[in-house]
């Protein structure tokens, strides 16, 4: 099992980098930084206006590493495609709490979940020493390769190859967030005045 | 760099959009920006009351129950709006490690 913690801070408020992380998968813009994700969809909303809570699923479709050879043979979609790639589903699970600023966003993996489970935690919170400008992140990334006894040789290079996906894909996600976050400042430094 | 292998276009892998995707895109694309826009100036500053795409989002959602094909989306799709697990995400997840054999 592989476990890794990182932490970034957002020089904007909470709203918009939450905004912002909403926007990450589907913006036009960010097709060439994401190019690794096929495919994103809404699975599953739902506004509790009591308490200002909003839950939601999405499916975020990934194309894979490239595969070792002995596990393309097993993944009828890596054979088939040129470069032994896999496309792999996860599911986002998103909590966000209005009333507290919180937001809290979990991604496993849907497919292959006999050879490998990914899950990634992350959180978003106004930053304690300026609540109202800055926003503390943080993510947890832990990746377990199930025990499959004869592969288990192969099984840790693929763990270990994910991890570094994961971990390349995690830089330039927030790259994508601070992108946005830019756009979205700049977008209601110009249409403040006529806002509301 | 292995000579002797055409690999003459081994970026041209085709990105394989789901029959989804093309069917609902508009939707989504119509969904996604109500969303964007009920959310940055509405609902993270507070104005949580009232949700503005529901009708947005049930026109998308519709289209996905007939068109998402993969079988572990689609009961997501299905189950979610009863399933406790998927709606809550700082839950543990339900069979972790720590269970006894």
């Amino acid at each position: 099992m592989v476990v890794y913690a990182q932490e970034h801070v957002y020089l904007h408020p909470w709203d918009r980098v939450t905004a912002a992380v909403w926007r990450k998968f589907t913006d036009p813009a960010s097709r060439t930084a994401l190019s690794h994700v096929a495919d994103v969809h809404t699975l599953h909303r739902r506004l509790d206006s009591d308490t200002g809570r909003l839950h939601a699923a999405r499916s975020i479709t990934v194309r894979s590493p490239p595969l070792p050879f002995i596990l393309r043979r097993l993944l009828p979609s890596a054979a088939a495609s040129p470069n032994g790639a896999a496309l792999c589903h996860c599911v986002e699970t998103s909590l966000v709490d209005a009333q507290r600023r919180a937001m809290d966003v979990v991604v496993r993996n849907v497919s292959l979940r006999g050879l490998i489970e990914v899950e990634e935690r992350a959180s978003y919170r106004p930053h304690p020493d300026r609540p109202d400008e800055w926003t503390q992140f943080r993510q947890e990334t832990t990746i377990r390769c199930r025990p499959l006894a004869a592969l288990a040789a192969v099984a840790e290079k693929v763990e270990t190859r994910c991890a570094e996906r994961f971990l390349q894909n995690s830089a330039k996600g927030r790259e994508v967030v601070e992108r946005i976050c830019r756009y979205l400042e700049a977008e209601s430094a110009g249409a403040a005045p006529s806002a509301v | 760099m292995v000579f002797g292998r055409s690999k003459s276009s081994s970026s041209a892998t085709p990105s394989a959009p789901s029959k989804a995707a093309a069917a609902c895109s508009e939707l989504r694309a119509a969904y996604h920006e109500c969303f964007n826009r009920w959310y940055a100036d509405k609902f993270a500053k507070g104005l949580f009351q009232k949700d503005d795409c529901a009708d947005h989002w049930h026109k998308y959602r519709a289209c996905l129950e007939e068109h998402l094909e993969d079988k572990h989306l689609r009961q997501i799709l299905l189950d979610a709006e009863t399933s406790a697990f998927y709606a809550r995400p700082e839950a543990d997840p339900p069979s972790g490690q720590g269970a006894t054999k």
